[in-house]
This record gives structure tokens, sequence and C-alpha cells, in this order.
């Protein structure tokens, strides 16, 4: 070994993480080189050194400095919390009012301004005002009701009385100007 | 209190202060603000702003708890806070002392960055002495340097400073022989001036 391939090695040597082999290779060569040696010997106490500096502490208030900072940022981070909610606790209030009035409104409208709209009404109720719509549809004039009168008296055959027939108006009106 | 102390490891308290539980937090305070101020102290050498990095670690900690994974150890995890805010200070600190040099007249020639809390009755009694050692981790690349501070003054292991550094086992044997070696060097030259 050569002092260029140990001061690869040196700190390996130091933390005994050498090989036998290698370890036996750098004490052969730190037992010739001097140099290697006293650099051997120097680093070692330079280490020895640094793992004995000083230590130093943290002022006695470092504790209550720290818990100051984590409460002004607890109060901090409330503060921002409320401002937003401050902020916003306007348009929140008017959208909400506004979509009540609108809910009431729709309710209202659906309920009594369209008491037949789809849903609300019973189909049964329909059903029984059908019969009053068929029978008031021919009346429009009074000499419609007169052809109408006319034409279903010269028919032979009579129309089923539960069938609700559409008159041929027509057919009527050129009935009547004869 | 005594007996919480031995009952519960770092990562037990995480665990307990992420569950809401504050005396944790307290604790783990109380055991790594001393350890964190010396491995940021030698990093920066300025004890004020070195207070400063360890509160700034120690409030990240009690902000980003939730971060915390149990698949590292909590040193790691909090010396690896320590460490990037350390180099975020130094990078600082060296901008303001480079545009206070700049700012110098023609007449302030001698100027010299002196270590505002350097105390000279804590010099060691040995071959090179704290200011000597100090001086020479200062001038110190940065790649080395805090490998030598986390190893050396530390005493973390080769595999938890390759954690914390985010890098291989073998860059940390490499930069650790260099960075003793380039110390060496330094300390030698300090010597004969």
């Amino acid at each position: 070994m050569d002092c260029y391939s140990f001061d690869r090695i040196i700190s390996d040597y130091i933390d005994a993480n050498l090989n036998v082999k290698l370890r036996q290779e750098a004490n052969e060569h730190i037992s010739v080189c001097p140099r290697c040696k006293e650099k051997l010997s120097d680093l070692k106490s330079i280490l020895s050194e640094l793992s004995s500096l000083p230590c130093r502490e943290t002022r006695p208030d470092f504790e209550s400095r720290l818990m100051d900072r984590i409460n002004q940022t607890k109060e901090q981070k409330e503060s921002r919390f409320i401002r937003v909610f401050q902020d916003y606790s306007r348009p929140i209030s008017v959208i909400a009012a506004v979509m009540l009035l609108v809910a009431t409104s729709i309710f209202v409208y659906t309920s009594v301004v369209i008491p037949n709209s789809p849903g609300s009404i019973p189909s049964a109720e329909i059903r029984s005002v059908e019969p009053k719509k068929s029978m008031t549809m021919p009346a429009t004039t009074a000499a419609n009701v007169r052809s109408t009168l006319v034409s279903t008296t010269n028919e032979s055959n009579h129309p089923d009385t539960n069938k609700v027939e559409t008159p041929n108006y027509n057919k009527q009106i050129m009935m009547v100007n004869e | 209190m005594e007996r919480e102390k031995i009952k519960y490891t770092d990562e037990e308290l995480v665990k307990r202060f992420q569950d809401g539980d504050e005396r944790a937090y307290i604790e783990l305070v109380k055991r790594y603000k001393d350890r964190l101020l010396n491995f940021v102290y030698r990093y920066l050498n300025s004890f004020e702003q070195s207070e400063d990095v360890v509160q700034d670690t120690l409030m990240k900690l009690y902000t980003s708890a939730h971060m915390y994974r149990e698949i590292a150890k909590f040193s790691t995890w909090i010396f690896t806070i320590a460490a990037n805010l350390a180099k975020s200070e130094l990078r600082r600190l060296k901008r303001r002392r480079v545009i206070s040099i700049h700012s110098m007249g023609f007449d302030d020639k001698e100027y010299e960055i002196p270590s505002v809390d350097y105390d000279p009755a804590k010099e060691t009694t040995s071959n090179y002495g704290e200011k000597q050692i100090q001086q020479a981790i200062d001038t110190l690349p940065d790649q080395f340097k805090t490998v030598i501070i986390l190893r050396e003054v530390q005493q973390l292991s080769y595999e938890e400073i390759s954690q914390i550094l985010g890098i291989s086992i073998g860059t940390v044997k490499s930069r650790i022989n260099r960075g003793r070696l380039r110390l060496q060097k330094l300390l030698k030259e300090l010597k004969e001036q």
C-alpha cells in the first residue's frame, strides 16, 4: 500500500470498517511510513476534539418563546378564519335569503296559481271534467245546435250513448244554409 | 413525568402529538432543542441565528407533524428539517456578508467577519482549540461540512447521515473521508499562520 491508497482508506481505518486483509496492509504501511503514521495520529486527535467540543445550550426562555410563537400562529389562523367568515357572511346570507324566496315562490305558484299542474291534482278529478268538455264543445252558436239536431234525427243508426262523436261542422253549416 | 420520559420513544411521542397530545410535543422539544442547536451552531457559527433556526425547526415540527410517517427515525426527520433550514440561513448570511463587504469604502480596508458569540472562556485545552476548529469547519465546502458535523459532532451513523442528506452510504463514506482530510489540512494551515 502506498500513501495515496492509505489516504483513501484512512477514515475506514479509524472507524474500523476495513476487512482483515486491507487492515493488515494499512498496518504494514503505517509501520514503514512516518508521514502517514503522524497523519493518522493527528487526524484521530482532531476527531476526538471535534466530538468533545463544548455543547451549546438554548437560553432558558427558549421554550416560552417557542410557545409564544406557536400561540401567535394559532391566533393568526383563528383571526384569519374569523375575517374570512366576516367577509363572506353578508353575501352568504343574501344568497340564502334569495334562495328561500325563490323556493317559497315556486311552492306558492305550484300549489295555488296552477292547481291542475301535474302531480298536484289527482287523475280522477281530470276524468270527471272530461264529459263537461265534450258537451260544451258543439254549443258555439244557435245555428250549430240546430244543425246538430237535424243531422242526428236524419241518421238511421243512432250513435252509442256512451260514445261522444265530433260533429261534422262543415256539413251542418251547409245544411242550415240550404 | 420522569416515568413518561423513559416510557415513550421519539416515534411514540410524535404519534401521540399527531393524535392531539401537546405534552408529547413539549417533551420532543425538550429532547431535541440542544441537540439541534449544537448541530446548527457548528454549521452557522452564530448562536443567535442558530437558536432562530432551531425555533423554526421546532415550529415546523408543530405545524407539519402530520407529515411524519414512521418509515424513518424521528431524529433523521427532524435533522433533515434542521439541515435544510440551516443551509438556507447560511446562504442568506453569506449574501448579507458579501453585501456588507462590498458596501465598505476604501478606508475600511481591515475587515474581519467576527464570530459574534465566540466565548474565549470555552476554548478547549487541546492541540487546536474550539476557535480554530470552528474556523476550519466554516471554511469547509458545504458538502463536507454537513457530513463532518453530523458524523463527528452529532455522532450519527453513516446510514442516518445518508437518510438525512438523501445520498447513498457510499457517497457519505467518501465525503467523510475527504472532509476529514480537508479539515486536517485546514487546521494545519491555521496553526502555521
